[in-house]
C-alpha cells in the first residue's frame, strides 16, 4: 500500500472500537478508580490512595494465587499447543474418517465448565473415581489428586487440556489449510522427506497460527477460574486457588470491591505484560515475512 | 434477515409483557431446585416429598387459596447470593427471598432488607413462637429481619449395623461418647472390631465441615468466638484444645482421608464407616436407603445431634429464613406478604418433613412431627442449636476462610497453632474492612 | 492437505488419545440414562441397565426449558452475527488499511485480551443497570461483542492474504468497501467458520454474565436455567438428571460444529490462493 494515511480506514474499525471502549475499557478504568477507594459492593466508599495495593503486596493468599496461576499456565500451554498441533496435522485430510475423529476431539470443548469439572472430579477422586478403580486393579493406592497440595495443580492442568484441545486444533487446521498445495507438490518433486517438509514448509507457514494459539492460550489460562472453583474450591488450603478465583471470592464472597479492583488491576497488568511481550517477540519475526 | 429481526422484536416485546390481571403480585426468589415436571400444578402438600416438591406445592397452594394474590416464583441456583447482590445493586430485588440466617446481617446492616416485625404482627405471629435457635438467627440490631423457616446443623449419622459389630450398641441405640477421650477410645475400638474408620469425613472441598466442628466445640467450651463485630478469637487455649482433638482423630486415622462431599456420602451409604457428621439435609436420602432392602444401611440407620464432649451441650447451627428486600411496595403487597408469612408459619410441619428442624415450637410438640422417623432423636437441636452472633457480617466468607485453614490444620498440612493463627488473622483482616 | 500417511505408531497414539477423549463423554451419556436413585453412592451403576429416558423427560417437563433454549439460541446467534460483522470489518481495517493511529489502536485492542472478565463484571453490571439493559436480549448479547479475540483473529488471518489481490482489484477501480466485500471476505471462510464456532460456543456456555444480568427466570439462558433447576446436592441425589442436562445443553453446539466443520473442509477445497 503506497497511499497516504487515509482516515477513512477508521470507519472500518470504529464500530468495534466504540463498543469496546464503552463496555470493556470504561469498566477497566473505573476499576482503577475503585481500587483507590475503600468501598464494598453497596457503600459509597472513601478514598484511601494506594492502601489497597499495599495490602495486596503483603497478602500471602494473593501471592500464592499468583504463583499458582503462573504454574498452572506453564503446565497447560506447552502440552496443549503441541497436542493440538499434532492432532491438526494428523487429521488434516479429507474423508469421513478424519472428519469423525476431528469431531471426537472437538467434542469436549462443547461442554460447560460445570460439567467438565463434574466429570473430572469423578475421574480423579481417589475413592470413587475411575482412577480409583484402575489403581485398585493394579494394586496401588490411587494418587489423591484433589487433596494433595502437590498434585492438585497437575489435576487442574489435565482437566483443562482435555477440555481445551479442540479449539486450538481447529485453529491449526484453519492455518494448515492456508498453505498452498503447490508448496507441497514442489517439495514432493524435490523428494523432500516428511520431516523436512514438516520443518521447512508446515511449521513456518503455521508460525502465525502458532503465535496466535500460544498468545491466546496463555492469556486465557492466566485467567483460569471455573476449574479451580468447582473442582477443588481453590484447595487444599489454597494450593489451587488461582488469581481469578481470588478476585471472585473477594468480590462476591467478601464484598470488598475496592480491594478486588486493586487485585484485578495487578492481574491485568501481569497478563498484559506477558501478552505484549509475546506479541512483540514474535512480531519482529513475522514482520520480516510480511514484506 | 428482516424476518429474523421481526421475530426478535416480537420476542422482546413478549418478554416484557406486564400482567394485566387485578391480582397483587409478589415476586419470590428461592433455591431448592426446580421440579415442575413432577409437581407442577399440584397443590397437595402432604403428598410432596423433598425440599423442591414441598416448597413448590406450598406456594401453589398459597396461590390457590388466595385468588387475589399471585406469587411469581423465580428459582435460582443455590445459594443465589451473586444474583441477589446484583439485583439489589440494580435496585430491582424480589419481594421475598430465601436466605440463610448467617447472611441476613450483611444485608440488614445496610438496610437492604426490611425488618419484618410489622408483617409478623399482622400475621399474628409472635417471636415467642419461634424456637430458641430460630429466634436468635433472625433477631439483630433490635429487630427481626426474617421469618425463620428451619434450623439446620450437623448431625451424627450412624451406621448401627457397624456399631453393633463394634460392640457399641446398647438397648438398640448407638453408644455415643460423653467426653473427648471416650470418643477416641470408642473410635479405636470401632476400628479394631470392624476394620473400618469410625468417622467418615469430607475434608476436601467442604470448608463448612471443618468450621462446623471447630465452632461447635469451641462454643461448648464457652469460647466467645466473636467477642465483637470486628474480631474473631481462635488462637486461644480453647481453640487449641478443640483443634488438637480433631488433629488427633486424623493423625490416628480414626476418620477417612481425602474425601470430598459426594465421596463421603457415597461411602456412608455403602457402609464404609461408622459415623458421618453431616447435616439435617441428608436425613431424607439416608432414610430412603434405610428403607430399601439389600442396601448396607437397611434398617441400620440412626441419627443424633453432635454429642457433648466437653462443657455444655450446644451446637453450631444455621437456618433458612424468608426475608423481604427493601423496595417500594404498595399496601396491598405488604398485606400479601403478611398473609404469606401466616401461611408458611402454619405449614412449618410440612417443611419439617424435609429433615430440617422446624422453626416453630408448636411443630416440635406436634405429634405428627414426633412420629416422623428419627425426629425425636434430633429435635433437641432446636434448643441446643446456636447460630453465630447476629452482629457478625460476612459469615459465609468467614466460614470459608476458617474452614480452609482448619481443614489444613486438622489434616496436618499445617501445624494446628499456625492454622488457628492464620484463620484468625485472615478473618480479622476481612472484618476490619467491613464498615 | 497432508499427503503423508500416519505410521502405525501414529495411529495407535491417535486411537489412545481418542479413547481418553471419548471415555468421559460416554460415561456422561450413560449416567444421563439412569434413574437418579440408583446412582446414589453407586455411580458405577451407569455401566449396566436398566436405562431410562426419564431425566430427559424431566428436562422437558419443566415448562421453561424451551424458553431457555430459545433465549440461549437468540443470544448465541446474535453474538455470533455481531462478532463476525464487527471483527471482519475491524480486521480488514487493521490488516490492510493505513489510517492514523493504526498501530496504537491495534495495541489498544490487544490490551483487552488481558482483562479477566471477573475484573470488570461488577462495573459492567452497574453500567448496564444504569442503561436499563438487564433482563433483555441486548443486555445479554452486547458484552460478548467486545471480546478482542475476534478482531485479533481476523486481523491475523487477513494479514495472510496477499496484498496483490487488493492491488489488482483497486487497479480495476474497486473501492475499499468493494475490495472488502467482494475480494477479501469470501477468502476468509475458514476463519469465519472457526470464529463463528468459537463465539457461539462461548456465548452458549457463558454462565456468570447471564446469571447476574438475566435474573428473571423467563430470561434465563439454558446454562443458568439448568443450574437453577438443580436441587442442592444434585451431584449425589440428582446425578442422572445433571448429566442429562449436560447432554441436552451440548446438542445444539454439536450441530453448529457439524455444520461449520463441513464449511471448513469445503472452503479448503475451494480456496486456491494463487
Amino acid at each position: 500500500m503506497t497511499s497516504a494515511r487515509d482516515w477513512r480506514g477508521l470507519l472500518f474499525v470504529a464500530p468495534f472500537l466504540i463498543l469496546y471502549a464503552i463496555i470493556l475499557i470504561f469498566p477497566l478504568l473505573r476499576g482503577v478508580w475503585l481500587s483507590l477507594n475503600q468501598v464494598d459492593l453497596f457503600g459509597a466508599g472513601h478514598f484511601i490512595g494506594i492502601a489497597n495495593y499495599v495490602r495486596l503486596a503483603r497478602d500471602p493468599v494473593f501471592a500464592t494465587s499468583l504463583m499458582n496461576t503462573f504454574e498452572v499456565t506453564l503446565m497447560i500451554v506447552p502440552p496443549l499447543t503441541i497436542i493440538a498441533l499434532l492432532l491438526a496435522i494428523a487429521l488434516n485430510r479429507a474423508g469421513k474418517g478424519a472428519a469423525l475423529i476431528r469431531g471426537v476431539f472437538f467434542s469436549s470443548a462443547v461442554l460447560s465448565v460445570t460439567i467438565v469439572t463434574l466429570i473430572w472430579r469423578f475421574m480423579l477422586a481417589p475413592d470413587a473415581g475411575l482412577l480409583g478403580y484402575l489403581a485398585k486393579a493394579v494394586g496401588t493406592a490411587p494418587p489423591p489428586f484433589l487433596s494433595d497440595a502437590q498434585l492438585v495443580l497437575p489435576a487442574l492442568a489435565i482437566t483443562t487440556i482435555w477440555w481445551s484441545v479442540g479449539f486450538p486444533m481447529l485453529l491449526f487446521l484453519a492455518g494448515l489449510q492456508q498453505i498452498p498445495e503447490d508448496m507441497y507438490e514442489a517439495a514432493a518433486l524435490d523428494n523432500a522427506s516428511r520431516w523436512t517438509t514438516f520443518r521447512r514448509i508446515t511449521v513456518p507457514s503455521l508460525r502465525r497460527t502458532l503465535v496466535l494459539v500460544v498468545m491466546l492460550q496463555t492469556a486465557a489460562q492466566l485467567q483460569l477460574f471455573g476449574q479451580s472453583q468447582l473442582l477443588t474450591a481453590g484447595g487444599p488450603s489454597g494450593a489451587s486457588r488461582t488469581a481469578v478465583l481470588f478476585l471472585f471470592e473477594t468480590a462476591f464472597g467478601q464484598w470488598q470491591l475496592g480491594y478486588t479492583s486493586a487485585a484485578a488491576e495487578v492481574l491485568f497488568l501481569i497478563i498484559l505484560a506477558v501478552t505484549i511481550t509475546q506479541y512483540w517477540a514474535t512480531g519482529r519475526a513475522t514482520a520480516q515475512e510480511a514484506r | 434477515m428482516i424476518r429474523a429481526g421481526a421475530a426478535l422484536v416480537i420476542a422482546l416485546a413478549l418478554g416484557s409483557c406486564a400482567p394485566a390481571d387485578h391480582k397483587t403480585h409478589l415476586y419470590l426468589q428461592r433455591f431448592f431446585g426446580e421440579c415442575g415436571a413432577e409437581y407442577g400444578g399440584s397443590t397437595d402438600i402432604s403428598k410432596a416429598e423433598g425440599e423442591c416438591g414441598i416448597i413448590t406445592t406450598m406456594i401453589a397452594r398459597f396461590n390457590a387459596e388466595n385468588p387475589d394474590i399471585q406469587v411469581d416464583v423465580n428459582v435460582v441456583a443455590w445459594p443465589g447470593y451473586p444474583q441477589l447482590t446484583a439485583q439489589v445493586a440494580a435496585r430491582d430485588p424480589p419481594d421475598l427471598v430465601t436466605m440463610h440466617e448467617g447472611v441476613i446481617s450483611d444485608y440488614a446492616a445496610k438496610g437492604l432488607v426490611e425488618p419484618v416485625d410489622g408483617y409478623l404482627r399482622a400475621a399474628g405471629i409472635s417471636p415467642n413462637d419461634f424456637t430458641e435457635a430460630a429466634r436468635q438467627g433472625v433477631t439483630m440490631y433490635g429487630h427481626i429481619y426474617g421469618l425463620p423457616w428451619d434450623t439446620h446443623g450437623g448431625l451424627f449419622h450412624v451406621n448401627t449395623a457397624l456399631f453393633a459389630k463394634a460392640g457399641l450398641m446398647r438397648d438398640g441405640k448407638p453408644v455415643l461418647p460423653n467426653t473427648g477421650q471416650e470418643l477416641l477410645q470408642q473410635a479405636r475400638q470401632f476400628e479394631q472390631r470392624t476394620g473400618k474408620p469410625y468417622l467418615i469425613q469430607s475434608n476436601v472441598g467442604d470448608p463448612a465441615f471443618a468450621a462446623r466442628n471447630l465452632y461447635t466445640y469451641m462454643m461448648a467450651l464457652g469460647a466467645p468466638i466473636f467477642p465483637d463485630a470486628k474480631h474473631i478469637r481462635l488462637n486461644t487455649p480453647i481453640g487449641l484444645t478443640v483443634a488438637n482433638f480433631f488433629r488427633r482423630i486424623n493423625a490416628e486415622r480414626l476418620g477417612t482421608q481425602n474425601m470430598d462431599t459426594p465421596a463421603a456420602i457415597a461411602a456412608f451409604i455403602n457402609g464404609e464407616g461408622g459415623i458421618y457428621p453431616t447435616g439435617t439435609w441428608m436425613i431424607g436420602s439416608f432414610e430412603q436407603e434405610a428403607e430399601t432392602p439389600g442396601r448396607p444401611l437397611y434398617k441400620s440407620y440412626a441419627v443424633f445431634p453432635y454429642p457433648r464432649l466437653w462443657g455444655q451441650h450446644v451446637e453450631f447451627v444455621s437456618g433458612h429464613s424468608w426475608v423481604v428486600p427493601t423496595r417500594k411496595r404498595s399496601p396491598q403487597q405488604r398485606e400479601a406478604i403478611a398473609r404469606f408469612f401466616k401461611f408458611m408459619a402454619a405449614h412449618n410441619y410440612d417443611w419439617a418433613r424435609t429433615g430440617h428442624i422446624p422453626a416453630f415450637k408448636s411443630v416440635l410438640n406436634d405429634p405428627r412431627f414426633k412420629a416422623l422417623p428419627h425426629r425425636a432423636d434430633i429435635a433437641p437441636l432446636a434448643e441446643i442449636g446456636r447460630p453465630l452472633p447476629a452482629y457478625v457480617q460476612r459469615q459465609n466468607a468467614i466460614e470459608g476462610l476458617v474452614g480452609e485453614e482448619m481443614a489444613a490444620g486438622f489434616t496436618g498440612q499445617k501445624p494446628v497453632r499456625q492454622a488457628l493463627a492464620d484463620a484468625e488473622r485472615r478473618v480479622n483482616t476481612l472484618l476490619s474492612q467491613v464498615d | 492437505m497432508q499427503r503423508g500417511r500416519l505410521g502405525i505408531a501414529g495411529w495407535v497414539a491417535l486411537a489412545v488419545a481418542a479413547l481418553i477423549m471419548v471415555a468421559p463423554l460416554a460415561w456422561t451419556l450413560l449416567l444421563s440414562l439412569k434413574n437418579n436413585a440408583e446412582l446414589v453412592g453407586h455411580s458405577e451403576a451407569a455401566l449396566h441397565g436398566p436405562y431410562t429416558l426419564q431425566n430427559y423427560g424431566a428436562i422437558f417437563g419443566n415448562s421453561l426449558t424451551l424458553r431457555w433454549l430459545l433465549n440461549s439460541t437468540i443470544v448465541a446467534l446474535g453474538q455470533t452475527a455481531g462478532v463476525l460483522i464487527l471483527a471482519s470489518l475491524a480486521g480488514y481495517g487493521f490488516s490492510r488499511l493505513d489510517f492514523p493511529l493504526r498501530k496504537p489502536l491495534f495495541i489498544f485492542v490487544l490490551v483487552g485480551l488481558a482483562i479477566p472478565s471477573q475484573a470488570v463484571i461488577l462495573v459492567q453490571h452497574q453500567l448496564f443497570a444504569w442503561a436499563h439493559l438487564h433482563n433483555s436480549y441486548p443486555g445479554l448479547i452486547l458484552p460478548g461483542l467486545v471480546a478482542p479475540f475476534g478482531v485479533f483473529f481476523m486481523t491475523t488471518y487477513m494479514r495472510g492474504i496477499p496484498r496483490e489481490l487488493d492491488e489488482a482489484a483497486m487497479l480495476d477501480g474497486a473501492s475499499r468497501w468493494t475490495v472488502f466485500w467482494k475480494v477479501i471476505l469470501p477468502l476468509t471462510k475458514p476463519a469465519q467458520s472457526t470464529l463463528a464456532v468459537f463465539t457461539f460456543l462461548g456465548a452458549w456456555n457463558d454462565y456468570w454474565w447471564p446469571l447476574i444480568s438475566a435474573t428473571h427466570s423467563n430470561m434465563y439462558t439454558l446454562t443458568v436455567g439448568l443450574a437453577a433447576a438443580q436441587m442442592n446436592y444434585a451431584q449425589t441425589s440428582g446425578l442422572g438428571y445433571l448429566m442429562a442436562q449436560a447432554v441436552f445443553a451440548s446438542i445444539p453446539i454439536f450441530i453448529v460444529y457439524i455444520v461449520f466443520q463441513k464449511q471448513i473442509v469445503r472452503a479448503m477445497a475451494g480456496t486456491a490462493v494463487r
